[in-house]
């Protein structure tokens, strides 16, 4: 019983050193990149606060949004028009961001929390269409189909490297936070909703108000996304709504393995770095990550991440002498 | 609001809704069956009006040109759902629906960059065959005789497949299979079998469809997005998996539509999801669709 405390403190042990260790890595890099792949590093970071965001519904709490972008296309239009016609304060701008996605995430989240499955995926794509075709139409109010350009950053942080840190910090903030949502009492339940969604009902718990309070969380969160990318990049366009931008944190996930924490995080970092490596010599880059995407389906389910962690938990099993792990079920593959 | 204007939009919403029913109607049989959300159906509805471009301009026979390549187009079609049922979809079956629909989802991805790299980005235009080449006048009114031939296409399809659906054997397998997956292979049915012909004839429609749309508008990349959006606004409404839910969703669709651009054009496709929002609300499973077992 010694030796389970043991294990149990070697485990944070070792969790903290990793978390350190990843931490350094992203503190040091931009005085090791070349200023190309620090933009492909900050996208990246960026992309992930959006897939993690979205594996918040999908991985923890089984309901698969696709209409994720609209989110996101919000927060970074928020900030864009604000500071571009407003002339508004840069940092109540980005969180001016985010709290319009989350007014949005309540208004969508409200119809959507209804329906399960695959329905619950097509009124979130519905939803999410129809906040681009507004955006899009509108054109004198959000530019329609030209955007809206110039959108800078003060000060220092039109450097790339100063800039590169705020997106660091948001990263690791939004991981935190959504590591604490989804190991809270509050997580506990949206997991027992995804696994069993009648039993937890008989337990007296309002399935849709939580829901509702997770799907807003996660669009805050997305819409932090656009909101940080909106100055990086310094434009936005309507097709940051489109549900092809919705593909993305969908894709990203299940690459990555939507059954780990971190998952989201490699999918988005081997999608992001394969996609600025490809563009380097054709642009039929969605053909490739089609054809990617079958072939993770198929010969990688559970995703990169899901994938390596079962094989690696498989080996330490063999190697460690007696066959009880700390789950005991194999077959569950859920996150915990 | 003046009557003939009334009757003008009114038409014009109906040959919208008949050619909604025509791509939604094998969406909502293939997923009525297989219990796959076929994502890429609007990419064979696209790649379907392609085809029919590329063989309609080869051919050029001036009346009988067009209805070759549309068969021969919805043909092809067939084939590719053919190839797509049984290299890709059929080892995915035991996986979790996220899975199907990321691979159609991927389906989407590869089809469009296959389009982009055949025939470009540019707007291509199939004329309207003969004898639908001019305006007929209905009650007085003018109104383009293609219209009609889309409504009466609409017409014969939904009658194809209720009759394909309720009057056949096939179609009683289809409908025990769609209850209860199980009990039919226990029967000794070849599921299998069934998934994939049904999975053809889906493709099938979508190719007829997307041909029988070239002349509509203008065949360009983005079409299969346009018009899957609005199909699942149809299903939603109609019930997926129910034939005559889809008939009375894309009717709903069609109309909402055509008033809707009349009145504010900017906002048409908001109006179809405002109804949809409404009918969600009262009814989540749609308005004939059964709620999930």
């Amino acid at each position: 019983m010694g030796n389970a405390f043991d294990r149990e403190e070697g485990k944070i042990l070792s969790r903290a050193a990793i978390l350190a260790i990843a931490v350094g890595i992203g503190l040091v890099m931009p005085h090791v990149l070349s200023p190309f792949y620090l933009m492909i590093l900050s996208e990246a970071l960026i992309m992930s606060i959006f897939a993690l965001s979205f594996n918040l519904l999908f991985g923890y709490m089984g309901q698969l949004s696709f209409g994720q972008a609209a989110f996101y296309g919000l927060g970074g239009y928020a900030v864009a028009m604000l500071i571009t016609k407003a002339h508004f304060n840069f940092w109540l701008s980005l969180l001016a961001g985010v709290l319009v996605a989350a007014i949005a995430g309540l208004v969508v989240g409200y119809f959507c929390v209804r329906l399960r499955g695959i329905y619950f995926a097509i009124l979130t794509l519905a939803f999410g269409q129809l906040l681009f075709v507004i955006i899009y139409k509108w054109h004198d109010f959000t530019g329609g189909d030209d955007g809206i350009q110039g959108v800078f950053p003060p000060g220092i942080l039109t450097s790339p490297k100063v800039y590169y840190y705020l997106i660091f910090l948001a990263f690791l903030g939004s991981s935190y936070l959504l590591w604490r949502i989804v190991n809270s009492p509050f997580g506990y339940v949206l997991k027992a909703m995804r696994d069993n969604p009648e039993r937890t009902e008989f337990l007296g718990i309002n399935i849709s108000r939580y829901q509702l309070f997770a799907f807003v969380i996660s669009a805050a969160l997305s819409g932090l996304a656009g909101a940080l990318w909106a100055p990086f990049y310094r434009s936005v366009a309507p097709f940051y709504l489109m549900w092809v931008k919705s593909g993305e944190p969908v894709m990203a996930t299940i690459l990555g393995g939507a059954n780990t924490f971190l998952g989201p995080v490699v999918g988005t970092f081997v999608m992001t770095f394969v996609h600025a490596y490809v563009l380097g010599f054709t642009y039929f880059w969605p053909v490739i990550m089609g054809c990617f995407i079958l072939l993770v389906i198929f010969f990688l389910p559970g995703g990169i991440l899901g994938f390596a962690l079962e094989k690696f938990t498989t080996w330490r099993r063999e190697n460690s002498g007696h066959g009880r792990g700390r789950s005991g079920s194999s077959g569950d593959k859920k996150p915990d | 609001m003046s009557p003939d204007v009334f009757f003008n939009q009114f038409m014009s919403g109906l040959a919208r809704g008949a050619l909604l029913f025509l791509v939604a109607s094998g969406l909502s049989l293939t997923f009525g069956v297989l219990r796959v959300l076929n994502f890429a159906h609007g990419s064979l509805y696209m790649l379907g009006a392609f085809l029919c471009y590329s063989l309609w301009a080869k051919i050029l026979l001036p009346s009988l040109g067009f209805y070759i390549a549309t068969l021969i187009s919805a043909i092809i079609m067939g084939a590719v759902g053919l190839i797509i049922e049984t290299s890709i979809l059929r080892a995915l079956y035991k996986r979790g629906w996220p899975e199907q629909l990321l691979a159609t989802y991927a389906l989407i991805l590869i089809i469009t960059d296959l389009v982009k790299w055949q025939w470009g980005g540019q707007f291509l235009s199939v004329s309207r065959p003969r004898p639908f080449t001019g305006a007929v006048f209905v009650f007085g009114l003018p109104f383009p005789a293609y219209n009609l031939f889309v409504i009466a296409l609409g017409l014969a399809i939904a009658i194809f497949l209720w009759w394909l659906v309720y009057r056949t054997r096939l179609g009683d397998i289809i409908r025990a299979a769609a209850h209860d997956r199980e009990m039919v292979a226990a029967l000794g049915i070849p599921i299998p079998w069934l998934f994939t012909w049904i999975f053809v004839l889906g493709a099938f429609i979508a190719g007829l469809s997307g041909a029988v749309a070239a002349p509509f508008g203008a065949v360009a990349l983005g079409m299969d997005i346009e018009i899957i959006v609005e199909c699942f606004a149809v299903v939603v409404i109609g019930g997926m998996g129910s034939l005559p839910g889809t008939l009375l969703g894309s009717f709903i669709v069609g109309q909402v539509y055509s008033f809707g651009i009349m009145y504010k054009p900017e906002l048409a496709l908001a109006f179809i999801f405002m109804v949809m929002a409404v009918v969600l609300i009262i009814r989540p499973w749609g308005i004939f669709g059964r709620p999930e077992r």
